[in-house]
C-alpha cells in the first residue's frame, strides 16, 4: 500500500502530494562556533533509522505547510497516535 | 549417467574467530572475499549474510553494466569493472551471460544534449568508447523508437556507449559464491550481525544470532542496511535508503538490441536474453526499508515505455519487484577504512549502481584490506569528502529528498 500522510491542515492525503524534508535533528547549529565537521554533521550525516523516526514533510502539492510526523520506516506507515505540528 | 553432483558452493559452520568478517553476502562482499583469496591468499574469512546471498540489491537489479559516468573518479573504476566481466567468466568457469549490446542514453532537450557532451568528453579522454549520436542514428540503433514529435518529450539525440550492456546478475552472485567457496572462504546464510565489539578503537569481535566471532577486521558491505550496521560502531553516514522498483514484461521476440535509457522519462529498458523487456527504475523519494512496488509507478512506467517504444503497447508486465538503494548526496559510494576505528572498513552508499562496480571494487577493497593501505583509485570515495566539501560531481543538482527542499 502506498504511503499516506496526514497534513495538519488538509487531513490525510496521498503521499505523493508531499515532499520529504529530512529527519528531525534539532535546530541549525549556531554560526559562531561552526566547524566543517559540525556543519557536515547537520547537513549530511543521518541516523536513517529502521523503525519509527520523527521527520519533516511539506505538503508541496497542497497547502505547502511544513510539519513533522512520526513514521515507521520499516513498514512505511505514519504513526498517527502522536503528531507534532510545528 | 547418475554421477554424483557437487553443489556449486557450500555453506560452512562458523568458527569462533576469523581474520576478517564480511557483513553482507551480496556482490560486494562476495567479490571482496574472492579477490582476497585469489590475489592475497587471505582465506581465513567469513561472509555473514542475514538472508540468502544475493537477496538484496545483487539479486534485484536490472543488470545493466556501463562505463559512461560523468566524473573521472567514477569512470576509472567502472571502466576497469566493465573489462573484468569476460575475464571473470573465464576465471569462475561460470556463464555470466555478459552481452555487450551497447547503451543508448536518449536526450530530449538541448540542455541534456549539452550535458551529455560533457559526459562523452570525460569518457573519450579516458579512451572509453562513448559518442554523441543524432536522432537518425538513435532510430537506426533502436528501430522501435518513436522519433516523431508525438511523444511529450521528443528525442533530440543521444549518447551511445558500445562496450556497455547487460549481464545475468544472479549468475554473477552464484559464480562468485562458487569461486569464494572453492578458495576456502566460509559463507554463512541466516546469520545476522547484531553488534560489533570495539576495544581501544580497534575492531575486536562481532555479535551474531549464532554467537560471538572474534575478528580484528570487519567489512560493512551490507548495502541498504549499511547505516544500521554502521550505527553499531557509532558512525553516521550521509545515506538515505530509498526503495527502488523494476519490472519485466512477458517474453517478446527480439525488438531491442541495446539498453535504452531516458532521463526525461525516468526510465530505461533492455531486452533480456529470455526476451523480456526489463525496465525501471523509480524511487519513492522518502526513506523506507520496505521493498514495496506501487501501482503509481507501474502506470508511469507503462506510459513512459509506450511513448518511447509504441510497439510495446499491450504487452503485459509479468513481474514487478522492489529493492533498496542506499543513496548518497553525490551519487558516489562511500569506501573507507581504519578511520576512526582500526580494522573497520565500509563499502556502501552504492545507491542503484553498485552492481556494475562489484568485482572491480572487490578487487581494490581486497588490496586495501590486505595491505591496510588505500589504493589510489578508491581514495576519492572517503567519508571525509563531505566534511571537506569535495563531493564527487556526478549530479549537477542536490537530491530532492532533503531539508533544503
Amino acid at each position: 500500500m502506498s504511503l499516506k500522510i496526514t497534513c495538519p491542515i488538509c487531513g490525510e492525503r496521498n503521499g505523493y502530494e508531499f515532499v520529504f524534508g529530512g529527519e528531525e535533528q534539532g535546530p541549525r547549529p549556531a554560526q559562531e562556533s561552526l566547524t566543517p565537521e559540525k556543519w557536515c554533521d547537520y547537513v549530511h550525516l543521518r541516523r536513517n533509522t529502521g523503525g519509527v523516526q520523527t521527520e519533516w514533510w511539506s505538503h508541496r502539492r497542497g497547502c505547502g505547510q511544513w510539519f513533522t510526523i512520526r513514521r515507521d520506516t520499516l513498514a512505511n506507515r505514519e504513526i498517527k497516535s502522536s503528531r507534532e505540528n510545528e | 549417467m547418475f554421477l554424483k553432483y557437487k553443489r556449486l558452493w557450500s555453506e560452512s559452520a562458523l568458527k569462533s574467530s576469523y581474520d576478517l568478517v564480511i557483513i553482507g553476502g551480496g556482490l560486494h562482499g562476495l567479490a571482496t572475499a574472492y579477490y582476497l583469496a585469489k590475489d592475497h591468499g587471505m582465506v581465513n574469512v567469513a561472509i555473514l549474510e542475514k538472508h540468502h546471498i544475493g537477496f538484496g540489491g545483487s539479486g534485484r537489479n536490472t543488470a545493466i553494466v556501463r562505463a559512461n559516468q560523468r566524473t573521472q573518479e567514477n569512470i576509472r573504476l567502472y571502466d576497469e569493472g566493465l573489462k573484468l566481466w569476460p575475464r571473470l567468466t573465464k576465471e569462475l568457469d561460470f556463464n555470466l551471460m555478459f552481452f555487450n549490446c551497447g547503451n543508448l542514453n536518449l536526450a530530449h532537450s538541448e540542455a541534456t544534449l549539452n550535458a551529455l557532451r560533457l559526459q562523452v568528453a570525460t569518457a573519450q579522454f579516458h579512451g572509453i568508447d562513448s559518442q554523441m549520436v543524432s536522432v537518425k542514428e538513435c532510430k537506426e540503433l533502436v528501430p522501435a523508437l518513436d522519433i516523431s514529435d508525438r511523444p511529450r518529450f521528443p528525442v533530440m539525440g543521444g549518447m551511445y556507449h558500445p562496450p556497455g550492456g547487460i549481464i545475468r546478475h544472479d549468475a554473477v552472485v552464484w559464480g562468485l559464491a562458487k569461486g569464494v567457496s572453492k578458495l576456502g572462504i566460509h559463507i554463512s546464510q541466516g546469520t545476522e550481525v547484531t553488534g560489533i565489539g570495539i576495544e581501544n578503537r580497534k575492531t575486536a569481535f562481532v555479535e551474531t544470532n549464532k554467537g560471538k566471532i572474534f575478528t580484528p577486521r570487519v567489512l560493512n558491505a551490507s548495502g541498504a542496511y549499511s547505516t544500521l550496521v554502521s550505527a553499531m560502531v557509532g558512525i553516521r553516514l550521509p545515506i538515505h535508503v530509498l526503495s527502488i522498483q523494476a519490472m519485466v514484461t512477458q517474453p517478446l521476440k527480439p525488438i531491442l538490441n541495446h539498453v535504452v535509457s531516458s532521463g526525461a522519462y525516468h526510465c530505461y529498458a533492455n531486452q533480456t536474453l529470455k526476451g523480456e523487456i526489463a525496465s525501471g527504475a523509480h524511487m519513492d523519494p522518502w526513506p523506507n526499508y520496505t521493498n514495496q512496488t506501487t501501482a503509481h509507478y507501474i502506470k508511469h512506467q507503462a506510459q513512459a515505455l509506450t511513448e518511447l517504444l509504441p510497439c510495446l503497447k499491450g504487452a503485459k508486465f509479468m513481474r514487478s519487484w522492489g529493492g533498496l538503494a542506499d543513496m548518497t548526496p553525490d551519487m558516489a559510494p562511500i569506501i573507507d577504512g581504519n578511520d576512526p576505528i582500526h580494522g573497520y572498513y565500509m563499502d556502501c552508499g552504492w545507491g542503484y549502481f553498485g552492481f556494475k562496480s562489484a568485482p572491480v571494487t572487490g578487487k581494490y577493497l581486497a588490496r586495501y584490506i590486505a595491505s591496510e593501505c588505500c589504493p589510489e583509485i578508491l581514495k576519492p570515495f572517503t567519508l571525509k569528502r563531505y566534511e571537506n566539501y569535495r563531493m564527487i560531481g556526478e549530479i549537477a543538482a542536490p537530491v530532492f529528498y532533503g531539508p533544503w527542499n
